[in-house]
């Protein structure tokens, strides 16, 4: 079969992403500079804000959720997805730096493969973080009303947005190549995550902050994992946060591709 | 030239190397300046209520936020600068510094001083941006020393933090660590509430956290309810010349053993 027959083969394709999604998973999983920041640092600061910040529940308007960290995990979630989303970025830039990304290129593969598998890795590891910190959260007095359904609902969103993180840190990888850069945007996430009603009710935060919240998309994927995980239409729509997540992951893959073209074409 | 010219002039040149790294490296600055404003602006607006909270020694949250994002910034410039020695070693570059006759202690100290400098930029940046935002000098000329002192030690702190692990791990991927490393110094502290507010573990640990003083040693700038005063600032002191003490002799360490 020629080269470009084997790039058109979805078999082979789908065969190809697996392999890199499975190759991006060991690396996230074997390395401990890429585990800290996507497993220990949100849980780390879940039980920070879970206990530095608790004393919020006596604030009026502040939703009943329970227990505290019932409420904020959800933005652990997200963290997780952000972080999980950036190691794949940088594993990105590490592939460039360290000429294992050349030898992709020099094989029969799709680049759309190329891509999709490392989004893919990580939307795999973004369901994984969110089953260990709902698991976590729950040994420490969370409660979900959403029942096992909400959790899947909530698991689904998490990884749907650490793939859209792949996808966008994948991008700035495939553009720049620089593993320096992609270091230095580790605290951007903490941007995204801020601008969105993560750890607070979007009702509570400031009234400027509120203005850019309800325009930042992991707004409404956030709120629809807390309605999901409490079955409490009130505090926002999983269907909505499905819309969203779906849609960021999908320009965010697009835009990893777009780039990986672009790289291409310079090379 | 005698012994000390000699060593001032390398710990001088490795300084200005280390200096240019600023204007070599695309978006290196980024996560110094512009992240912690922008992280100073989401946590003001996230937690803003709080300040509602009796017990709350100031009646806005975003002056109370505003050191402890001054402190990320330099935080962050000081880790920059172990970032940047993973890559010297993982290159090859710091291996011909080990076969020069410099002493070795230098092949630190040229790096902590600039990482000293580059905390000046972020730290001023974010408190005008606080000031502009709002927040009041309250500990007049007094805070506005103990706020730079404490910025400027902990970006020390964190560059002798930063290049102890890249002299352990050699590879540029201990580029996370590092600023994790930071992030959870700061925010394993009463970063968030006074330490009247925590509840749980947090209530605990916190007191053993050495940043908690660093960080009331630069509130006296901004929080009127922590006055500036002798009591309030020779613990962040301590706190900092015992990080920078423990920082620095495992990095030592580490340096001798590279260098067999």
């Amino acid at each position: 079969m020629s080269s470009a027959a084997l790039e058109r083969d979805p078999a082979v394709q789908a065969r190809v992403v697996t392999a890199l999604a499975g190759r991006g998973l060991r690396i996230q999983m074997r390395r401990a500079q890429f585990l800290i920041p996507a497993f220990l640092l949100p849980l780390v600061l879940l039980a920070v804000i879970a206990s530095g910040t608790s004393a919020a529940q006596n604030l009026r308007g502040f939703p009943d959720t329970g227990a505290y960290i019932g409420f904020v995990v959800a933005g652990t979630l997200i963290q997780g997805a952000l972080l999980g989303g950036i190691t794949a970025g940088i594993s990105t830039a590490a592939d460039i730096e360290g000429g294992f990304f050349d030898r992709l290129l020099a094989a029969p593969v799709h680049r759309v493969s190329l891509v999709l598998g490392r989004v893919g890795g990580t939307a795999v590891l973004g369901a994984l973080q969110a089953c260990v910190f709902l698991a976590v959260a729950f040994a420490f007095g969370a409660r979900y009303e959403g029942g096992v359904v909400g959790v899947a609902e909530a698991v689904l969103l998490a990884s749907l947005a650490a793939a859209a993180a792949a996808g966008l840190a994948a991008a700035i990888a495939l553009r720049t190549g620089s593993l320096q850069l992609l270091q230095n945007l580790f605290p951007f996430v903490f941007v995204l995550l801020f601008t969105a009603p993560a750890f607070f009710p979007r009702a509570l935060l400031q009234p400027e902050l509120q203005a850019v919240a309800d325009v930042n998309p992991l707004t409404f994927v956030v709120e629809g994992i807390r309605a999901a995980l409490h079955d409490d239409p009130a505090l926002g729509d999983p269907l909505t946060g499905l819309l969203a997540a779906a849609g960021l992951a999908i320009g965010a893959t697009a835009l990893a591709v777009w780039a990986m073209r672009a790289r291409m074409r310079s090379t | 030239m005698t012994g000390a010219a000699y060593a001032l002039g390398v710990g001088a040149a490795l300084w200005r190397r280390a200096l240019l790294e600023i204007a070599r490296v695309r978006g290196g600055l980024l996560p110094t300046i512009i992240a912690p404003i922008i992280f100073l602006l989401g946590t003001a607006g996230q937690f803003d209520r709080l300040s509602d909270l009796s017990d709350f020694p100031t009646s806005s949250y975003l002056a109370w936020i505003l050191p402890l994002s001054c402190l990320q910034g330099a935080g962050f410039a000081g880790g920059a600068v172990g970032a940047n020695l993973a890559r010297d070693i993982e290159q090859g570059w710091f291996d011909r510094l080990l076969t020069s006759p410099a002493p070795r202690p230098l092949l630190l100290l040229g790096p902590v001083l600039a990482a000293m400098t580059r905390a000046l930029l972020p730290t001023t940046v974010i408190l005008t941006a606080g000031l502009v935002l709002g927040v009041s000098l309250t500990g007049d000329l007094y805070g506005l020393l103990a706020l730079y002192v404490a910025a400027v030690g902990f970006a020390v702190v964190a560059a002798l933090w930063g290049m102890t692990l890249a002299l352990w791990a050699r590879s540029q991927q201990v580029g996370p660590l590092i600023q994790n490393g930071v992030f959870l110094a700061v925010f394993l502290s009463t970063a968030y509430t006074p330490e009247v507010l925590l509840q749980g573990w947090l209530a605990t640990f916190a007191p053993y956290n050495p940043t908690t003083y660093v960080l009331e040693l630069a509130r006296q700038a901004t929080v009127a309810g922590i006055e500036p005063s002798w009591a309030n600032t020779w613990p962040g002191l301590l706190a900092l010349a015992g990080m920078g003490l423990l920082w620095g002799l495992v990095a030592l360490r580490l340096l001798r053993r590279f260098s067999r």
